[in-house]
């Protein structure tokens, strides 16, 4: 038994890695397509001459992408009563991410007695943030109709997913590591260092199972939403300004695009040619 | 009857899955809160016209007549959709399809931006994310991997039968793809955008659009020079009788140079404005005549019809007419072309073009409303905006605004030269489609125009009657200012259907327009508030 927890919880990193890099490969190479960008306000076409003038800069670009994913700002904008909940589930995930880190870099550098004593409060705080924040959405999709249209069954059991691993969470650090920091930081360490393999084969009930469901989330975080939604490619939506100028990377890319091949039946199409070809004959049509 | 499941679009039969009622639309304010029908399709077409969705015909589909018909029907279908899913036949859009179908987290927040969904009374057929569910349904079962037993484990049902076919091409009908949706989606899921690839699909694959679009729309135009019809003879008529026209207007003959080669700028207006609103096309001529710009206009074929229907539903036709742009500025050596007033066409010269010209067709392309405001804002002809006392307010054509982002010129120049604007709400890139988009104000086949009145212009009716309810007298004249040709045709029937300027003196026109009646050199007003 203790085994299998061993084997699925490295397991499913392994897979979720793999996974992971097979997905971002599929959006990576996804062909340069038309633009279709869309604005929230004045764009560079308000100018005369506007091919001279240059793009928006990168790092604009990336402060705003920064501010949305932090702050959810298009939420709070356009969906209020679903933003509370959310931003409270987020911000208690970015807080743990950043508490796990701690963790494991605390485990690793320093002596466990001279470790920030705020440490634990920490990992409560951004626990319970992410608890209320995740089971006032999963009520919300519960008691709120519009809120469960389309909403495939399986999503409900992903959120209750989540809302164990928090709790599990929560409640082996209070009850099995007994709020003791020194002993959860030894236990991490010996999890990171694969020092104690009596102590990874035979894990305790509680940490075991929190990292079983750890795991089944790791399984399925590469086929949600969250990883493309990381890559947000939406961006071209928003801001794909680059004019394509003659002699460049984007005019290059385009060309390669008309010398595909095109197979699209309607008569009017004329297919069996590159693209190049077909968009240049307007013959008979 | 229930609330309408995604999987009801498979239900066998004729059984619409909505019926259309006012009772159930938005209110309009009094006198135009009458309650109005659309009218059902007459017996024979019933019988032989696909119209299972909502009793509305925009495509006209005929029924087949057999079982294997069907079944090829929907194996077509099948060949389409993977076709809009691979990188040869779909590199144009797959990356914000794939993102589209992938990233939606179903948090509806999409829906109360869409005007149809709001102005029929949140039907859920109308829901934006509707068709992108069906689409995603059909592409999990049918075209993944182990899709049938997922899809059951999921509890996502749908059945690919010709019924769902025959819908699924009539709902992608019933959106505007005014994207005001994707503008609202958190997540920059484009729900109008797969209104669009499942239109595309239709059309590229099964041949099926509406004609309006395809026989009248995009083949005309690449074989007779425009989509109305109009040949360049019958073009060149056109613009002498509005030199015409000019010259009694403003007592001088000014010259609409056709063709003139190695002119600065190539200006291209919608074919439209010839023939139903002249006055636009003779308002640029008298502009440009006193900026002293050197200009033309093309006569060759498309040259002198700037619309580009390929951009609603197909992307072969799109490209052919960029690239039949692209060349007739070449051919005439000019330095640029510069788009009038025609929301589509700057969308797709401007932006959508911009990835499939190259080398020495990627001419400079730039829209005629920068040119305008500098023209009134910095003075570089005498306005009087007195002139333009009346009350004025301003369409934002969706093309124009949200998908070009031209929001400013257009405001700066009202605020200018009419003492009387007021703004509609929402407005900007939040403004409501005119309910004419993606083809609706020329697609007139059946009983579609009933619809378009009542559901898809409800909302533009109620922010124009909104944006005037302050102004006291009945008579007083409210102009509806659209900087689009498409909108402008929308809005001439829209305010007709509810018999606006009757009832509420509501008229509507361009930009150009109210740009020269503000000009002190005429000596009489250049509007003549006569309905086109
Ligand atoms: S707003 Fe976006 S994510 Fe939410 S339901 Fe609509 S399309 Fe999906
Ligand atoms: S594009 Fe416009 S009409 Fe179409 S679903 Fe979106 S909001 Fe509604």
């Amino acid at each position: 038994m203790s085994g299998i927890v061993l084997f699925f919880f490295y397991g499913s990193i392994l897979i979720c890695i793999i996974a992971s890099v097979v997905r971002m490969t599929k959006y990576a190479r996804a062909p340069l397509h038309l633009r279709w960008e869309l604005y929230r306000g004045s764009s560079v076409y308000e100018l005369t001459d506007w091919w001279d003038r240059s793009p928006p800069r990168f790092g604009e670009k990336l402060r705003v992408v920064i501010l949305d994913i932090l702050f959810l700002r298009e939420f709070y904008h356009r969906n209020r009563s679903l933003w509370y909940f959310l931003f409270l589930f987020h911000i208690g995930l970015y807080l743990l991410f950043l508490w796990h880190l701690w963790l494991l870099i605390t485990a690793v550098t320093l002596p466990f007695e001279s470790a920030w004593t705020g440490g634990l409060a920490f990992g409560h705080v951004a626990t319970l943030l992410s608890l209320i924040g995740g089971s006032g959405i999963l009520i919300k999709r519960i008691v709120d109709k519009e809120l469960s249209v389309h909403y495939p069954r399986i999503h409900y059991l992903k959120w209750v997913l989540i809302l164990l691993i928090l709790l599990g969470g929560f409640l082996a650090v209070v009850f099995h590591f007994d709020s003791n920091l020194p002993e959860l930081l030894g236990y991490v360490k010996a999890q990171v260092t694969f020092q104690d393999m009596e102590l990874k084969l035979h894990p305790a009930l509680a940490p075991a199972s929190h990292v079983f469901f750890v795991s089944f989330w790791l399984l399925y975080l590469p086929f949600s939403h969250v990883l493309q939604i990381s890559f947000r490619y939406y961006q071209h939506l928003r801001w794909d300004d680059v004019p394509n100028r003659q002699g460049s990377t984007i005019e290059r890319k385009v060309k390669g695009h008309l010398d595909r091949p095109i197979s699209w039946a309607a008569p009017h199409i004329k297919s069996g040619k590159r693209w190049g070809e077909v968009i240049g004959d307007t013959e008979d049509l | 009857m229930g609330k309408t499941k995604v999987s009801d679009i498979s239900r066998a039969g004729d059984e619409q899955l909505l019926e259309l009622t006012s009772l159930d639309w938005m209110t309009l304010p009094c006198p135009s809160d009458q309650p109005l029908s659309i009218r059902p399709l007459p017996d024979e077409q019933r019988s032989q016209i696909e119209h299972s969705l909502d009793g509305i015909s925009a495509l006209g589909i005929p029924k087949p007549t057999s079982k294997g018909e069907e079944d090829g029907l929907v194996q077509s279908f099948l060949n389409g959709l993977r076709k809009l899913l691979s990188h040869d036949d779909n590199w144009t859009f797959w990356q914000p399809l794939v993102y589209s179908l992938e990233s939606c987290v179903k948090c509806q927040t999409c829906s109360d931006a869409c005007p149809i969904y709001l102005s029929s009374g949140k039907q859920e057929i109308y829901r934006p994310t509707y068709r992108g569910e069906v689409l995603r349904r059909i592409i999990n079962k049918y075209i993944k991997k182990g899709g049938r037993i997922s899809s059951k484990l999921k509890g996502e049902e749908i059945d690919l039968n010709w019924p769902t076919v025959a819908r699924l091409a009539e709902l992608a009908y019933r959106c505007t793809l005014c994207r005001r949706c994707a503008q609202w989606c958190p997540l920059g899921v484009d729900n109008a955008l797969i209104s669009r690839e499942i239109r595309k699909l239709f059309s590229q694959e099964l041949g099926i659009a509406p004609k309006e679009l395809h026989d009248f729309g995009t083949i005309q135009q690449l074989s007779k020079g425009s989509s109305t019809g109009m040949t360049p003879v019958a073009f060149r008529d056109s613009i002498e009788f509005m030199e015409e026209e000019i010259e009694e207007i403003t007592g001088r003959r000014i010259e609409i140079p056709i063709d003139k080669e190695g002119a600065d700028i190539l200006l291209l207006h919608n074919a439209g404005e010839f023939l139903s609103w002249p006055d636009n096309t003779e308002a640029f001529a008298i502009i440009f005549d006193a900026l002293g710009i050197s200009w033309t206009l093309s006569s060759d074929l498309a040259g002198y019809d700037s619309v580009n229907y390929g951009v609603w539903y197909d992307d072969v036709q799109l490209a052919r007419i960029v690239l039949t742009h692209a060349e007739v500025a070449n051919k005439l050596k000019v330095q640029k072309i510069l788009i009038g007033e025609c929301g589509h066409a700057h969308k797709t010269l401007l932006v959508i073009a911009d990835r499939i010209l190259t080398g020495e067709l990627n001419i400079p392309r730039e829209s005629a409303l920068p040119l305008l405001e500098d023209a009134v804002c910095n003075g570089r002809i005498k306005l009087d905006p007195s002139r333009n006392d009346f009350p004025v307010t301003l369409h934002d054509p969706c093309n124009l605004v949200r998908l070009t982002g031209i929001v400013e010129p257009q405001r700066r120049i009202v605020r200018k030269i009419c003492p009387q604007f007021r703004e509609m709400e929402p407005h900007g890139v939040e403004n409501y489609c005119c309910g004419g988009g993606s083809g609706f104000a020329i697609m007139s086949s059946r009983n579609f125009p009933d619809w378009k009145m009542t559901v898809s212009g409800r909302m533009k009716f109620k922010q124009v009657l909104d944006a005037f309810q302050d102004v006291g007298d009945p008579e007083a004249e409210r102009y509806v200012c659209a900087p689009c040709s498409n909108c402008k045709g929308q809005l001439r029937d829209l305010l007709s259907y509810y018999q606006a300027r009757e009832k509420h003196s509501v008229f509507y026109g361009g930009l150009a327009e109210l740009i020269v009646n503000a000009m002190v050199d005429l000596e009489q007003p250049f509007i003549q508030w006569e309905w086109h």
